[in-house]
């Protein structure tokens, strides 16, 4: 994922991409209803999306339980490891250790499963969204200021760049999250900081087209000040592209969040679908055999990263007709 | 400046104005409100039992109307944050600790009280040392001391045991809740169940285990893993549990706590008081280094040597400090005053006070160290400033221990071999220890045989029962260690200052259920630094409880005088 | 080689170097910024305050910030990375050492296998182009790249080794084998190794294949396009021909450069697979080190991972060029 922008150079010497001519607004109207008509998969991954961002909103209510607080039986003791009702084989008493509340059943120390998928969603999407902004502002305004200006601008602009895609990502979070205190945001900072470069990179080499296009230079003419040509006369063509890096942000976002909480550096008050796997992996749900607590959120944090996954090859199949499949 | 002052002191005024008006509605029956309380722990992923209890008490605690924040940190941080952040302006934690889990855990040498008695509670190490909550009380102090001089007098000793033990309960400068069950599993394909020896206080895990565990068969290795790190292979360096096990095995020690507790003599054939001040040892003859060198009386010396070796600097106060080169072994060697070479096989030690737990905690403590390795190396360090013996890696470490060294690679495993001129020649050929911080792999290992013997489970008890239940090859073994898990009070400050709050606080922990629910059973409940493996030091009255109860912790808050307002926020004592 | 790709080259590597030494300073300061005392893994609890700014002497860390900085970038120069906090008597390089062919080997054949499979997988998906399979293939690749790597080592972990036991669960070897291992190449050599590597390089395989494969697919669907191939079925070569020959070689180039970025990447990326399946490699020691808190450690970790990657950029770099003609005719003319 990380390597995506430069491989996308190199597999196709850098495309042109198709821009739209008519106001700003409806160009990228026009781009984003092409995309979601014509790719089904697009669609799909917007949909996914839109339901897992409905799941964060009303979380709480669609929760059965609290996500921390082990859940006590009759004597008060914590329900642990209880399987869910629907694992259990037929004809089998419901016994200790199977209930009917709990969909997903419940971990070592008798939380929610369910619930925590639930809560989980709300981790993953806000980091997903929020880096992916960050990520695709930052480069978007990068690749603008660089492409536009060129000269010493533009080489500081790109050398940051080049620094960026020198250092290692994964350690990079790492190491900021253990250095703060443990927060979501850790991965969206440092997202923020490196991820940018792909976006800036690309975007900058779509803006040294643009400008020399005739718009531009028509206002040019017309005594529009540089950040007015900027802002308005070529960023509407270029945020399909900043969408499209956007998309593929979340995906990566969401999953380096579920790594970064894998590896132990997450704030353990918030629920997020890494975090669930690390206390699985902590737990020893693999030598119980609690599949029920090990799947459920790997699939979640599948199903969002194709759907960004998804967006994003919609988006690259409209701007770059030639990647098109046949 | 002047009008800063100014300022100053016309808002002072104000605020003094807006008290009095609002003075006769609260000042009489309410205090301040309770600050915000920080809990520390260790992370979840680091140690979930731990970190489940801090956040069930934290809970609770919330409960009594307080607020509480649950800081859960890695532990090189909670270091950090506990140990040098103990005084206000100290360390680099923005304010001293309030409260903190914390735990003890057991070592051989730990089997004699004098360890905890004295260093977790005595004023003198306060500032630095173990006393890391602060506790100041003349009386205890006292206590402290008198059981260290005590030597001839068991009886007396238990008595001053028994009071401080009291005093610390009633106190409630520490809240302990348990002494864990250390489950340990034993490959009995490979081994003679029978000669597994359990050490009191320790578990399985020890070293008349190593010595003494019977192969059944062909396979004779022992085969055993650490969660934990084995980065140093050091006889001067105290570096935690597992290298602990490494050099206990290597090196020999003149005695030897035995599986009760109870020092006895073991490189040395004799060790004779001729008076509470003076003490000889005399040396088993015939015993080798693994280089082939004799042991003599000159290296029974020189490891006390080395342990006394250091410089004496004075830092820019004009203060004079002393700097051992072994930092971690100088304290155990520290009350000796002279050391006298008699003959070939004994030497006379002379203490500066008479001491109860000098055999514990110094003659089976320090491992015997061959003067032809060390001595030089000790030398060398004396003329530096920047390196001390936890520095020092040999290449091929020498010791007279009945195992020797074949390979060691950092954190990742040890491998020892029985040393065939050990007169107490262990009936395994071979010990292996590696490093797997992995706990599943840690289960899938023991059951494939891949592990023969897993003495470290900081997992959960119950799954590990689980297995040992599924597989007929292996058994189970658990022991009360001598260490405890408790919550630690910073009593330097308020609130945690005043006894009634401490008291009140020590209510808010569930103990049976923590043990039935967090331990799955695999714990002892605790009330004192003392732990029941240690039977002799526990035939005591019995110390006072603290039953869980929220509204037992209220009551008490309120006799002491706290109150709380219309949020139900708890407030100090008026005045 | 003409004078304008050595000048060419020339230049790249400066810029890799002023690239180097900027990270190499941010990493400095990223240090400093730790929230623990620089030595708290290191320091005894019975230590005092004097020993401990002995110890702080022996570090340098008592010393004012730009003089660490002249001292560590003096060090790095001469590759000296310090001493480790948390392993007695050994430097960091010492344990760097150890971890970096661990961490080459799991790289290199992951790679190997994921770009094997990748590009007969894309030639495959490209010339049944529009079936169901390809349609179902592409899909599937889609999902084993949105599939969390530690999460499917978890998952091959359960079957492979808890439940089937028919493969090891972590580590390169049982330490009775590995301590008979003089040289890398009595590792290299040895069946067990091999053994041990089978569940992470499989789950790696899993998350890299995709990118060889999609890119290897719509490369060849786009030269299947072009006149020359046109040309050469019209020419009555072989459908498989046609595609392997001609087509293959030529939506190959890019996927070579891929694979050389690839391996940087990949060393950083690994971290989690490593510590899923304790690898004794780069990865795994970065975050052992970061929670000790050993940071000498961590950062000489750090240092070699980035040190790898902008390497492996400049290579990618310089290929490209020489394979590309457009790049490097405007190298050239940039140059000249």
């Amino acid at each position: 994922m990380q390597q995506e922008a430069m491989v996308r150079e190199a597999a196709t010497g850098n495309p042109e991409a198709r821009f739209r001519q008519g106001s700003a607004l409806r160009q990228l109207w026009e781009t984003n209803l092409e995309v979601f008509q014509r790719d089904r998969m697009a669609l799909f991954g917007l949909i996914v999306f839109a339901a897992f961002a409905i799941i964060a909103v009303f979380a709480p209510i669609l929760a059965p339980n609290d996500p921390l607080t082990p859940l006590k039986n009759n004597e008060g003791d914590w329900i642990k490891d209880a399987m869910p009702y629907w694992l259990a084989e037929p004809g089998e008493d419901v016994a200790e250790g199977y209930t009917n509340d709990f969909v997903l059943g419940t971990t070592n120390i008798g939380r929610d499963i369910f619930s925590q998928l639930i809560h989980g969603s709300r981790a993953a999407l806000l980091v997903g969204f929020s880096a992916a902004a960050a990520v695709a502002v930052i480069g978007t305004v990068i690749g603008l200021l660089a492409g536009y200006y060129g000269g010493w601008i533009d080489t500081v602009l790109m050398r940051a760049a080049d620094v960026a895609f020198g250092i290692p990502f994964i350690p990079f979070i790492i190491v900021i999250a253990a250095f703060f205190d443990p927060s979501i945001w850790n991965v969206v900072i440092a997202m923020a900081i490196l991820l940018w470069r792909d976006t800036g990179r690309v975007i900058r080499s779509q803006v040294l087209v643009i400008k020399e296009q005739a718009f531009v230079s028509a206002a040019r003419v017309s005594g529009a000040s540089d950040l007015r040509i900027i802002f308005v006369y070529i960023a509407p063509s270029i945020l399909p592209l900043s969408f499209l890096y956007g998309s593929f942000a979340i995906a990566w976002a969401i999953l380096t969040e579920a790594s970064v909480s894998f590896l132990g550096f997450s704030d353990p008050e918030t629920i997020s679908w890494g975090f669930m796997l690390q206390d699985a992996f902590l737990s020893l749900a693999l030598t119980r055999g609690a599949f029920y607590w090990i799947i459920p959120p790997g699939l979640c944090i599948m199903l969002t990263v194709m759907a960004g996954f998804f967006i994003g090859r919609g988006y690259e199949e409209v701007l770059f007709p030639r990647l098109r499949r046949m | 400046m002047n009008r800063k002052l100014k300022r100053l002191s016309t808002l002072f005024a104000l605020l003094m104005l807006a008290l009095a008006l609002a003075a006769p509605a609260t000042a009489q029956t309410m205090g301040e409100m309770i600050p915000p309380i920080i809990v520390h722990s260790v992370t979840q992923a680091e140690r979930p039992i731990e970190y489940e209890t801090t956040r069930l008490v934290v809970e609770n605690m919330r409960e009594l109307g307080l607020e509480v924040e649950h800081r859960a940190i890695p532990w090189a941080q909670l270091i950090d944050e506990i140990w040098y952040s103990r005084v206000e302006g100290e360390g680099r934690a923005e304010r001293p600790f309030q409260m903190t889990y914390w735990r003890m855990v057991g070592r051989p040498e730990r089997s004699d009280p004098d360890e905890f008695t004295y260093n977790l509670f005595h004023s003198s190490v306060r500032d630095g040392g173990y006393n890391f909550i602060g506790y100041n009380n003349a009386d205890y102090d006292a206590l402290a001391e008198a059981q260290r001089v005590e030597v001839g007098d068991k009886e007396t000793r238990l008595d001053i045991i028994c009071e401080a033990q009291q005093m610390i309960r009633n106190d409630m400068v520490n809240a302990y809740f348990v002494h864990p069950l250390t489950p340990q599993v034993v490959n009995t394909d490979v081994f003679n169940a029978d000669s597994v020896v359990t050490q009191a206080g320790i578990g399985v895990h020890n070293f008349w285990t190593w010595i003494g565990i019977e192969p059944t068969g062909e396979d004779k290795t022992l085969i055993t893993s650490t969660t934990s790190f084995l980065n140093s292979f050091n006889p001067l360096e105290i570096a935690g549990d597992a290298p602990s096990r490494v050099t206990e095995m290597t090196w020999d020690r003149l005695m030897r706590i035995n599986p009760i507790g109870v020092a006895e003599p073991w490189a040395a054939e004799s060790v004779v008081w001729e008076d509470p001040l003076n003490v000889v040892v005399t040396l088993r003859a015939g015993m080798k280094w693994h280089d082939g060198e004799p042991v003599t009386s000159e290296d029974a010396a020189y490891t006390f040597e080395a342990a006394l070796a250091g410089t004496t600097q004075v830092d820019e106060d004009g203060k004079e400090e002393f700097r051992p080169e072994a930092p971690d072994y100088h304290p155990f060697a520290r009350n000796v005053a002279n050391i006298e070479i008699i003959d070939d096989l004994s030497v006379r030690y002379t203490l500066k006070t008479p001491s109860a737990a000098f055999e514990t905690s110094s003659l089976a403590k320090l491992n015997l160290i061959p003067k032809h390795v060390w001595e030089p190396i000790i030398n060398d360090l004396l003329t530096r400033d920047d390196a001390d013996a936890d520095s020092i890696q040999e290449e091929i470490p020498i010791g007279s221990g009945p195992f020797k060294y074949v390979a060691y690679d950092v954190n990742e495993f040890v491998l020892l071999e029985a040393f065939d001129d050990h007169w107490s020649r262990p009936k395994i050929d071979a010990w292996l220890m590696n490093v797997l911080p992995n706990q599943e792999a840690t289960l899938g290992q023991i059951q494939s045989g891949e592990m023969n013997f897993l003495w470290e489970w900081p997992g959960d008890p119950g799954v590990l029962q689980d297995i040992v239940a599924d597989n007929e090859h292996l058994d189970l073994f658990s022991a009360i260690s001598i260490g405890f898990q408790y919550f630690a009070f910073n009593v330097r400050y308020a609130p945690f200052d005043d006894v009634s709050f401490r008291q009140a606080i020590a209510h808010t922990i569930p103990q049976q259920f923590i043990i039935d629910n967090i331990y799955n059973g695999f714990a002892a409940p605790a009330d004192s630094f003392v732990s029941a493996a240690l039977e002799y030091w526990r035939q005591c009255e019995d110390l006072p409880t603290y039953n869980f109860s929220i509204d037992g912790a209220r009551e008490l808050l309120a006799g002491a005088g706290y109150t709380w307002d219309d949020d139900g926020r708890l407030r100090y004592p008026a005045n | 080689m003409s004078r304008g790709v050595v000048y060419y080259i020339a230049g790249r590597f400066l810029q890799s170097v002023m690239v180097l030494w900027i990270i190499v300073t941010l990493l400095f300061l990223l240090f400093r910024l730790a929230p623990s005392n620089p030595l708290a893994s290191y320091i005894d609890t019975t230590f005092t305050k004097q020993q401990e700014a002995a110890l702080l002497a022996r570090f340098g860390l008592d010393k004012p910030l730009h003089e660490q900085y002249i001292i560590y970038l003096v060090n790095l120069a001469r590759f000296d990375l310090g001493d480790t906090f948390s392993y007695a008597g050994k430097s960091v390089l010492d344990i760097l050492r150890a971890d970096l062919p661990n961490t080459i080997y799991l790289t290199l054949s992951s790679l190997l296998v994921a770009y094997g499979v990748g590009v007969l997988g894309g030639i495959l998906m490209a010339a049944l182009r529009g079936s169901l399979f390809e349609r179902v293939g592409t899909t599937f690749t889609l999902m084993t790249r949105a599939a969390p790597t530690f999460w499917v080592g978890m998952l091959l972990l359960t079957f492979f080794a808890f439940q089937w036991k028919l493969l090891p669960s972590s580590g390169i070897a049982p330490a009775m084998v590995r301590y008979r291992w003089e040289t890398e190449w009595d590792k290299l050599m040895s069946p067990v190794f091999w053994r041990h590597m089978i569940l992470p390089t499989f789950t790696l395989v899993v998350y890299l294949h995709g990118l060889p494969l999609l890119l290897m697919r719509s490369n060849m669907l786009e030269v299947l396009d072009q006149d020359y191939v046109t040309m050469s079925r019209l020419a009555g070569y072989r459908e498989w021909r046609v595609m392997i020959q001609t087509a293959a070689r030529n939506a190959m180039l890019p996927v070579l450069t891929a694979l050389t970025l690839g391996i940087g990447y990949s060393i950083g990326g690994n971290v989690v697979i490593e510590n899923v399946f304790s690898w004794p490699g780069l990865g795994r020691t970065l975050v052992r080190a970061v929670q000790q808190a050993d940071y000498p450690l961590a950062q000489g970790a750090f240092f070699l991972i980035a040190l790898i990657i902008v390497f492996m950029n400049f290579i990618a770099d310089i290929l490209y060029s020489l394979l590309d003609p457009r790049v490097g005719a405007s190298a050239q003319a940039q140059v000249s």
